[in-house]
């Protein structure tokens, strides 16, 4: 029991790494009041362009650590440009952001497949990058497995939630993020350039969802398909909502969606006689039930969220 | 003026980008006499599953029958959309339209009754069709049951894995399959199933393998498109091995490795069989199966693992069963008798 136990904890933290990058990303867009559904496509693009790159220079055999960390960059860069165009459209043109953020996701998901049959061709792999062994906590008992045997993506995504929390709760850049997300008019009477800390949000959370869509294809799967992010982007955007918009509320919820994850297979895994259908079912459920308890609590929520900031309106 | 030249730029790359996509097809030369037909898929041609088998199926079935046919595709195709592609191709004036997958019974059975004079095929199905309408059935019993055999004889920690997407059609014969053939020459190794719910989530298929080898599992197995994750996850583990549903899987670098062995749908000898009825006059009510009675599937080993994997016994053991397979359709006719969780 404790084996199986330990082998479901140890799969949280690497299989939580691209939910978590793409959810936080996603609570500074809507931090600053921008709520953005192209999320998955995003990732997707993140996903294509992290793999290209040491794809085609090993061709899918071994390449230098190097090319991974480029592609994680070219996948950074890549999701910032999507969020600065999708600035460009919510910002700037002011245009409904439920509505440009479903066309930024079909965009985001065609333009990665066609991309990928057009440069690469069939479903492909990479070697990824490997797990790294942290000398002596590895060895630990239990928490050697669950919290020292990852590699070195899951472990700077981690370090990055402080560094999140950090940069919302205590810079004057966050300050304006949070002051532009709940009332604009009051951030624009202090000064507070909204419509640039808006695209400067979108370029972040942009970047982070390249970055989980290149974690998926550099880390994880270490592939690319066209179907790679599968609804990921969608969940994601969930987990902003279950986590109240807060860094580590929201690193919670994509560690319990996770292992509730890892449960249902170890459930089918073991025999249990259980649909399995239903057990398909139970994260996504699990996200409905805590969303329905906790919706209540929205004191935390961005009160101008998915609302245009016009300086010449009322409204 | 600014925001419409910035929407028409925008337009401008989409379209550009999604023109040089529309290359990929292929368009095999017409001509007269030649059958036309055309195939509907949910994912790629080169899907390393489900969709290429049927594709290198009718390209195949094309060398074959040189001249005969004209061929055409159309990749990515939701439900929603294939009946208007579907109609494009009447229009076009192809004689047989595949629709690959159970996903388009309902489009093709709507598309059969509104053009008669057009064949349509779709499968998986044992269903028998209306009298324009062939379906097609694999009994991948029999190729899963191969698979257990090797898996059930090679595994050292007497735990094997099965990664399936969802429990229908022929992934459910194959995973069924599977189990009777580990238990066949194995009866007490533990055997994980677990489903993904879905065909086509790579990602969630390399996550259940990876629960399945923590847990012990050394030889692993996965049915349909997406089980190409579950080997790369397979990949990473230093002792674990894989049989594989899809010869193109031992095409792919992890394949080489870790694929002992492999079976394949021979889609060629149903389209051959097809255009074969088409020019008899038959446009379908029938359902083919396949089967290796009637050609209908291939197995290899891996020539580049075999050597220290494969040993005679094993050999003979497969070569044995695949040859009653051969003599006699319907062996394991009490395959779905398997009760997952019984194991």
């Amino acid at each position: 029991m404790i084996t199986i136990l330990t082998n479901m904890l140890s799969m949280c933290i690497p299989f939580s790494v691209a939910l978590l990058l793409a959810s936080i990303g996603e609570m500074f867009n809507q931090r600053a009041g921008v709520f953005n559904l192209g999320c998955e496509g995003i990732m997707a693009m993140g996903a294509f362009i992290g793999m290209l790159i040491p794809f085609s220079v090993g061709g899918g055999g071994p390449v230098p650590q190097v090319y991974n960390v480029l592609g994680f960059l070219a996948a950074a860069a890549v999701g910032a440009f999507l969020g600065l165009f999708f600035g460009v459209v919510t910002v700037t043109f002011r245009a409904p952001q439920g509505i440009a953020g479903i066309g930024l996701q079909m965009f985001g998901v065609g333009t990665a497949g066609t991309l990928f049959r057009h440069f690469v061709g069939g479903t492909q792999s990479i070697p990824g990058i490997p797990d790294i062994d942290i000398p002596l906590l590895s060895k630990i008992p239990f928490l050697g497995d669950v919290f020292f045997s990852h590699n070195g993506a899951a472990y700077l995504a981690y370090l990055f939630i402080p560094v999140a929390w950090y940069i919302l709760f205590k810079t004057p850049w966050g300050l304006k993020v949070r002051a532009v997300g709940t009332n604009p008019r009051a951030a624009d009477s202090m000064g507070i350039n909204v419509s640039r800390t808006r695209y400067e949000s979108l370029m972040l959370g942009g970047a982070l969802a390249g970055l989980a869509g290149a974690y998926l294809s550099i880390a994880q799967a270490k592939m690319f398909s066209d179907t790679l992010i599968s609804g990921r982007g969608f969940i994601a955007v969930a987990l902003v909502y279950f986590g109240h918009w807060h860094p580590l509320q929201i690193m919670g919820g994509a560690l319990l969606f996770t292992f509730a994850q890892t449960f249902q297979t170890q459930i089918q895994s073991m025999g249990i006689s259980f649909p399995y259908e239903l057990a398909v079912m139970l994260p996504y459920v699990l996200v409905i039930v805590v969303l329905s308890f906790t919706s209540r609590n929205q004191t935390t929520a961005p009160t101008s969220l998915g609302k245009p900031f016009n300086r010449e309106m009322r409204t | 003026m600014k925001k419409l030249l910035t929407i028409m730029l925008a337009l401008l790359i989409a379209t550009s980008l999604f023109a040089s996509g529309s290359k990929e097809s292929a368009s095999a030369d017409s001509g007269d006499g030649k059958i036309k037909i055309a195939l509907i898929i949910e994912n790629t041609i080169d899907d390393k599953g489900w969709c290429q088998a049927m594709h290198d199926g009718i390209t195949q079935a094309m060398e074959q029958l040189p001249g005969k046919i004209e061929y055409n595709y159309s990749e990515k195709m939701a439900v929603v959309d294939a009946g208007s592609m579907a109609r494009q191709y009447v229009a076009e004036g192809y004689d047989l339209i595949i629709a690959h997958g159970a996903q388009y019974k309902n489009t093709i059975l709507e598309m059969a009754e509104e053009y008669p004079d057009v064949s349509f095929a779709f499968g998986t199905s044992s269903e028998i069709g209306p009298e324009n309408v062939f379906t097609y059935m694999p009994e991948s019993e029999e190729t899963g049951y191969i698979n257990g055999i090797i898996a059930g004889t090679l595994t050292k920690a007497n735990i094997v894995g099965l990664v399936g997407p969802v429990d229908s059609g022929d992934a459910a014969r194959y995973n069924r399959g599977y189990v009777l053939g580990v238990q066949s020459v194995n009866p007490d190794c533990k055997i994980l199933v677990a489903h993904t719910g879905s065909f086509s989530d790579y990602v969630k298929s390399s996550e259940v393998a990876t629960s399945q080898l923590s847990n012990g599992a050394d030889m692993m197995t996965g049915s349909s498109q997406q089980a190409i994750g579950a080997l790369r996850a397979t990949a990473e583990s230093p002792t674990a091995m894989w049989v594989g549903q899809d010869l193109a899987q031992l095409t792919t670098p992890e394949g080489q490795a870790k694929c002992i062995a492999a079976s394949s749908y021979d889609y060629a000898a149903v389209i051959v069989s097809l255009v074969d009825k088409l020019e008899n006059g038959i446009k379908g009510g029938e359902c083919i199966p396949m089967n290796f009675n009637n050609g209908g599937f291939i197995f290899e080993f891996n020539p580049a693992l075999e050597a220290e994997w494969v040993t005679p016994e094993l050999k003979a053991k497969v070569e044995d069963q695949i040859a009653a397979f051969q003599a006699s359709a319907g062996v394991l006719a009490d395959w779905a008798s398997v009760d997952y969780s019984t194991l």
